[in-house]
C-alpha cells in the first residue's frame, strides 16, 4: 500500500485524490456530454484540440495565480501585467533585429518586475495583497495608456511570438499547449521537489509556524509574486502572438477565469492546500464552460454572472469544509 | 441580607478540558461587603474558576447559587445581567474610541434607534466617579490615556454594568505601586458599598492589604479557605505546593564544570519594557530552567534569543563571540545551531492539516536538499530515524499531523527541530497539555540530548519539572532575573517565594504584616 501511495502522492500532490479535483474532472465530462447533445462537433478531435490551445493561455496565467493563492494571497494585477507583457514584447519587436530576439524575454521581464514590486509590498511592507496588486494593476494600465496614447498600438508581434502561440513544433500539438506543459511541469516540480515549494505550502498553512521553523517567509512570498507577474506577462506574450498584436484591455478576460480555475481545481482560497492537477482541471473546466456558453450564444453578461456565481458557490463549499475540519 | 448568607456560592463545580481536569469539585462562598482573594500556582484552576463564574465556559458539573437561587450562565452577557462582572487581565478597551464609548460599549443607551450620546456621557461620568477617576474626561480617547488611567476606565466600565460581584483577575499586574494604591482606595470603597469582590493576584502584599478572606487552589482543587492574616507567608506557600511530588525524572548527572565555556550567553538583554537587562549563560550539557509566574517575560526572552523580536538591546554571544541574530532562519543556521520549541504547537509549531512527513521536514529543509531540490531518500531516512528515536506513535508519516494525540504532536514539534541537530535548544513550556507518560519520555530525551552535548534553556510553568529536570533555574519576575537557584537550592519553596518576589524562601519566613 505504501509503495502504491507514494507515486500517486507525487502526481496529485495531496496524498489521496482530492475530491474537488475529481469533481472538476467529472464536471468536464458532463460539460462535454451536454455539449455533444447540442452539437456533434463537441467530441471531435479538432474541437478538443482547439479548446486545449485556448486553455493554454489561461493555463499559463493560472499557474502563477495558483502559487499566489497557495500562499493565501491574491494577485489582482493579472489584467494589465498581461497587457504589459503583450505590449512591451510587441514594442521591442517593432525595432526589428535584436529587438525581435529579445522581445519575449523583455515582455516577461517587465511582468517579473511588476510582480517583484507586488512581492516587496506584500512581504516587506506588509500591504495586503488585494490592495497592492490592485494598485500596481492601475499603475500598469496608466503606463500603457500613456505609452499607446489610448489607441491600440501599431506594433505587431514578432515571428517568434507568433510561432510560439500558433505554430506546431510537434505535428498535431499546438506550441501554445507545449508552452503550458513546460510551465506546468516546472510548477509541479517546484511544488513537489523543492524546498521552495514546501515553503509555499507551509506559509499558506500557517505563516507564523513557517517563520518560526526558520523558513525565510518574506523571500518566498516576494519570489512567488514575481513568478506570478512573469507568468501573467508570458501569457500576454503568447496572446499577442496569437492575435498578432497587443490590444488595450486584452487582459481583462483573464483575471476572474484564472482565479476561478484555481479555486475550481480545489486549491483552498485560504492557502496551503491544492494540487496542480486540480488547476489543470479547473482551467479546462473554465475554458469549456466559456466555449459552450458562447456556442449556446449566451451573451457576455450572462457569462460574467455565471463565473461569479460559480466562484462564490465553490468558496462557500470550501469554507464549510474548513470550518468542520478545524 | 444577613451577613452570614453568601451572595454567591459554588458547589462541587468541575470542569475538564479534553481529559485534563482543570477544576475539580470546587466550592466557593462569596459574601457581600468582603474582598475574597484567590491564590494558587500556575494552572491551579484559578482562571477556570473565574471563567465559569463569568459565563465564559460552562461547568461540567456542580451548581451555582446567587441570592439563594440556582443559576447558570449560557454566555458572559447572562453573567453580566445577573450582576457578575469580570475584569480580565488583558485590557479590553478599544484605543480609538472615547472613554464614554468604551464604558457603554456592550449596551449603549438608545434613543430613536441611535445612540443617545448625552445619556452615554452621563453614564460614563457617573461610572468614572464611582471608580474614583472623575478627572478623566468621558470624551477623551482611550489611546491618549496612560496604562494606569486605562485600568481605571476598565474598572469604571465594569461598574457601569451595575455589578454585585466584581472579579478582578490580576487587574493590578500592569500597574505601578502608586496606581495600585489609588485603585485600592476604590476597591475598599466598593466593599463598603456592599459589593462582593473576588481578587486574584500573585502579589502577596496586595492580598495582605486588601483581602478579608483567602482561598488557596492547587491542582484544580480548593485546598483551604481562611480569614486573611491568619496564616504566614510560609504556610500559604506550603498550601499552594501541597505534597504531591512524584519521582518521574531521570537522575541528574554531576554538575557541568564551571570552567566549561558557555555556548549561549546573553548580557543585559532588554526589549521594549518587557525584558530588563537579562544576563544568562548556558553551557553544553546543561539544562537551565526559567522559572517564575506565567508571563514574566520568559516567552519574550526565548523569542528575543531566537531572533524573532525587533529592537532588542544588549548582547548575545554564541561560543563566546558576539552574534546578532536577526531571524529564525539565521538562528537555526549551522554557525548558531539554535532551535525553539514554541509554546503553542497548534499555531506556532505545526501545520495541522499537513502530513507528519511535511511537518517533520520544515525546520531541516536545507539538510534534506541540495541546491533547493529535496532528496527524497535522504528525507525518508532522516524521518524514519526520528520517528523511531522519539517513538512517535502515528499510523504512518503521510497522515495529517492534526490526527495525532497531543503528546505525539508535541513529539513531532521536537523531532522536527532535532532533524536539524541543534546545539542550543530553547524549550517553551514543552509539556503543556500532554499526558504523564509522554512527559516522562521527554524528560529522558532532554537529558540524553544534553549528554550528547546540547545546551537546553527550559521554561516550564510546572515547578516540579524545573526541580526535576534543571541543573540551574533562573527565576524571572517582571522581565528581570530575580534569582538564580543552583542544584539543591531548587526547591518549591525557593521557586515560589522568588516567583512571588517575597522573602519566604527559608522556614524562618516572616509572618504577613498587615
Amino acid at each position: 500500500m505504501k509503495e502504491l501511495a507514494s507515486p500517486l502522492r507525487k502526481f496529485s500532490l495531496g496524498g489521496r485524490l482530492d475530491p474537488a479535483v475529481a469533481t472538476a474532472f467529472a464536471c468536464i465530462v458532463i460539460l462535454l456530454l451536454i455539449g455533444s447533445l447540442y452539437s456533434r462537433n463537441f467530441l471531435s478531435p479538432e474541437y478538443l484540440l482547439q479548446q486545449l490551445k485556448v486553455a493554454a493561455f489561461l493555463g499559463v496565467v493560472a499557474s502563477g495565480m495558483m502559487l499566489v493563492i497557495l500562499l493565501g494571497q491574491i494577485d489582482l494585477s493579472v489584467p494589465w501585467v498581461l497587457t504589459v507583457g503583450a505590449m512591451m514584447s510587441s514594442a521591442l519587436a517593432g525595432y526589428g533585429g535584436a529587438g525581435e530576439v529579445f522581445a519575449i524575454p523583455f515582455g516577461v521581464a517587465c511582468g517579473l518586475a511588476i510582480g517583484l514590486i507586488n512581492g516587496i509590498g506584500v512581504a516587506y511592507m506588509r500591504i495586503p495583497s488585494m490592495i497592492i496588486t490592485l494598485a500596481t494593476n492601475a499603475v500598469a494600465q496608466g503606463l500603457m495608456v500613456l505609452y499607446t496614447g489610448g489607441f491600440s498600438p501599431k506594433d505587431t508581434a514578432s515571428p517568434a511570438m507568433r510561432y510560439l502561440a500558433t505554430g506546431f513544433a510537434i505535428p498535431g500539438v499546438p506550441n501554445a499547449l507545449v508552452c503550458w506543459a513546460v510551465v506546468g511541469v516546472a510548477v509541479v516540480l517546484l511544488l513537489t521537489r523543492t524546498t521552495f515549494g514546501r515553503s509555499i505550502y507551509a506559509i499558506g498553512n500557517r505563516e507564523r509556524a513557517a517563520y518560526l521553523s526558520g523558513i525565510n517567509t518574506r523571500r518566498v512570498v516576494m519570489a512567488v509574486f514575481a513568478i506570478s507577474g512573469g507568468l501573467s506577462a508570458f501569457g500576454g506574450v503568447l496572446l499577442a502572438g496569437y492575435a498578432s498584436k497587443a490590444a488595450q484591455s486584452m487582459g481583462d478576460a483573464y483575471l476572474l477565469p484564472a482565479i476561478a480555475a484555481v479555486v475550481l481545481g480545489g486549491t483552498s482560497i485560504l492557502g496551503g492546500r491544492g494540487s496542480y492537477l486540480g488547476t489543470i482541471a479547473g482551467v479546462l473546466l473554465v475554458t469549456l464552460l466559456q466555449s459552450i456558453l458562447s456556442v449556446m450564444q449566451m451573451p457576455e453578461f450572462g457569462r460574467q454572472i455565471l463565473y461569479g456565481a460559480v466562484i462564490v458557490l465553490m468558496l462557500l463549499l470550501y469554507g464549510r469544509e474548513k470550518a468542520i475540519g478545524r | 441580607m444577613p451577613l452570614n448568607e453568601p451572595l454567591f456560592r459554588m458547589e462541587g463545580v468541575s470542569k475538564s478540558y479534553g481529559g485534563v481536569r482543570a477544576l475539580e469539585d470546587a466550592d466557593l462562598d462569596v459574601r457581600a461587603g468582603r474582598i475574597h482573594a484567590i491564590l494558587g500556582e500556575n494552572g491551579a484552576g484559578k482562571s477556570t474558576l473565574i471563567k465559569i463564574m463569568a459565563g465564559v465556559v460552562a461547568p461540567d458539573q456542580g451548581r451555582m447559587i446567587l441570592d439563594g437561587r440556582e443559576i447558570s450562565f449560557p454566555s458572559p452577557a447572562a453573567a453580566n445581567a445577573a450582576g457578575i462582572v469580570c475584569i480580565f487581565q488583558e485590557l479590553s478597551l478599544i484605543p480609538d474610541l472615547s472613554v464614554a464609548d468604551n464604558i457603554v460599549i456592550s449596551n449603549p443607551p438608545r434613543r430613536f434607534g441611535g445612540i443617545d450620546r448625552r445619556e452615554q456621557r452621563r453614564i460614563a461620568a457617573d461610572a468614572l466617579a464611582r471608580a474614583g477617576a472623575s478627572d478623566i474626561h468621558p470624551l477623551a480617547l482611550v489611546k491618549d490615556l496612560s496604562l494606569s488611567r486605562r485600568q481605571l476606565v476598565e474598572i469604571a466600565k465594569a461598574l457601569a454594568r451595575r455589578p454585585r460581584v466584581l472579579i478582578l483577575d490580576e487587574a493590578t499586574s500592569a500597574l505601578t505601586a502608586a496606581d495600585v494604591s489609588n485603585i485600592f482606595v476604590v476597591l475598599k470603597r466598593l466593599r463598603s458599598e456592599g459589593l462582593a469582590l473576588l481578587y486574584i493576584s500573585h502579589r502577596m502584599h496586595e492580598i495582605a492589604e486588601l483581602a478579608d478572606d483567602c482561598s488557596v487552589f492547587r491542582n484544580g482543587r480548593k485546598v483551604a479557605t481562611y480569614p486573611a492574616g491568619s496564616k504566614t507567608n510560609a504556610e500559604v506557600v506550603e498550601l499552594m505546593i501541597g505534597r504531591e511530588y512524584k519521582n518521574v525524572f531521570p537522575p541528574k548527572p554531576p554538575p557541568v564544570p564551571a570552567d566549561r565555556p558557555p555556548v549561549l550567553e546573553c548580557r543585559k538583554l532588554s526589549w521594549s519594557g518587557r525584558l530588563h537587562e537579562i544576563s544568562l549563560t548556558v553551557r553544553p550539557g546543561e539544562i537551565v530552567g526559567l522559572g517564575g509566574l506565567d508571563g514574566q517575560g520568559q516567552r519574550e526572552l526565548m523569542l528575543a534569543l531566537f531572533g524573532v523580536l525587533r529592537g532588542t538591546t544588549g548582547e548575545i554571544l554564541i561560543d563566546g563571540k558576539p552574534t546578532s541574530i536577526a531571524s529564525p532562519s539565521q538562528a537555526k543556521s549551522d554557525a548558531i545551531g539554535m532551535a525553539l520549541i514554541p509554546e503553542d504547537r497548534k499555531t506556532e509549531g505545526l501545520m495541522l492539516p499537513m502530513t507528519v512527513r511535511d511537518n517533520l521536514s520544515f525546520a531541516a529543509l536545507e539538510r534534506i536538499s541540495r541546491h533547493g531540490v529535496i532528496d527524497g531518500a535522504r528525507e525518508q531516512a532522516m524521518i524514519e530515524d526520528m520517528v523511531r528515536a522519539l517513538a512517535i506513535r502515528s499510523a504512518g508519516v503521510d497522515i495529517p499531523v492534526g490526527a495525532l494525540s497531543g503528546g505525539n504532536q508535541q513529539k513531532v514539534v521536537i523531532a522536527k527541530w532535532l532533524m536539524n541537530r541543534p546545539r542550543i535548544i530553547l524549550l517553551n513550556d514543552p509539556t503543556r497539555g500532554i499526558d504523564v507518560g509522554t512527559k516522562q519520555e521527554l524528560y529522558v530525551l532532554f537529558r540524553r540530548l544534553t549528554a550528547e552535548g546540547a545546551a537546553i534553556l527550559f521554561y516550564s510553568t510546572d515547578y516540579d519539572e524545573l526541580i526535576g529536570c534543571c541543573d540551574r533555574v533562573l527565576v524571572l519576575y517582571d522581565g528581570a532575573v530575580k534569582r538564580e537557584l543552583v542544584g539543591d537550592e531548587i526547591t518549591e519553596h525557593a521557586l515560589i517565594a522568588s516567583a512571588l518576589d517575597i522573602d519566604a524562601a527559608g522556614p524562618a519566613a516572616k509572618a504577613v504584616h498587615s
